[in-house]
């Protein structure tokens, strides 16, 4: 039951750095960006941004299109409903358990 | 956010507790295969029948009451249990640091505009955002 984690593993780890979701909100509320856009406004390079831009477009976070000689990005929202998912998985397993526990309570009375 | 559950059953705190804390006990609701040293700071190793393992350390213990596991991922679980009328409540919060970012960072996809064109000048980036950036530069 708690396998149901393990396809969603590679986003939480994504989104545990800081860095990288002030990044995909950056482009969550641009709609689409590039790295050079990113850099302009932001206190890092753009080799830097377009690091992670790709590592997160690796994770299936950010969808990467090109755009002449730009990489343009945007957020794909699927991964982050994985991400809920879960936490509605985590729910369904403590119903099961509590239920177990119900049942294992009783049998012992 | 945190996933919260709550359930009834008729037997005594005591009885309830003994469920919680002794591993032959818990493989009959919570785990198939479970090791428990249930004193705060024991260790513990929950097994499932789909090959999931998870560990935990025992970061409070209290008897009849409140028993939290802190998971080696981060996440944590508070199982508390109250005395009813009708028995005794049992409820447990899940949490895990990753809920809420999560949720967050999903909102913002679903309100993302399509494909806007960026305009020059325009502020991108909350503050917050900002402030992650600096430590981003740093790494």
């Amino acid at each position: 039951m708690d396998g149901a984690r393990g396809g969603v593993d590679r986003v939480f780890a994504a989104l545990g750095d800081g860095g990288r979701r002030s990044l995909i909100e950056a482009v969550a509320t641009r709609g689409t960006a590039t790295a050079t856009e990113l850099a302009a406004e932001l206190p890092v390079t753009r080799q830097a941004v377009a690091k992670q831009l790709t590592s997160l477009a690796d994770a299936g976070l950010l969808r990467a299109t090109r755009a002449g000689r730009e990489t343009r990005y945007e957020v794909t929202p699927a991964p982050l409903e994985q991400a809920v998912e879960w936490m509605v998985s985590v729910g369904a397993a403590w119903d099961e358990r509590l239920a177990a526990l119900r049942d294992s309570l009783a049998r012992k009375a | 956010m945190d996933v919260e559950r709550e359930i009834i059953v008729p037997e005594a705190p005591d009885e309830v507790w003994e469920a919680l804390i002794e591993p032959a006990r818990l493989e009959e609701w919570f785990a198939t295969e479970v090791e428990l040293d249930a004193r705060p700071g024991g260790e513990g190793v929950f097994r499932w029948g789909d090959g999931d393992e998870r560990h935990a350390v025992v970061r409070e213990l209290e008897e009849t009451e409140r028993l939290v596991l802190d998971w080696d991922d981060g996440g944590s679980v508070a199982i508390e249990l109250e005395p009813v009328v009708e028995g005794t409540l049992v409820r447990v919060v899940e949490s895990s640091p990753e809920f809420a970012p999560a949720l967050e960072l999903r909102g913002l996809a679903l309100e993302a505009p399509a494909a806007k064109p960026p305009t020059p000048g325009e502020k991108t980036a909350p503050p917050e955002a900002a402030l992650a950036w600096t430590a981003l530069a740093a790494a």
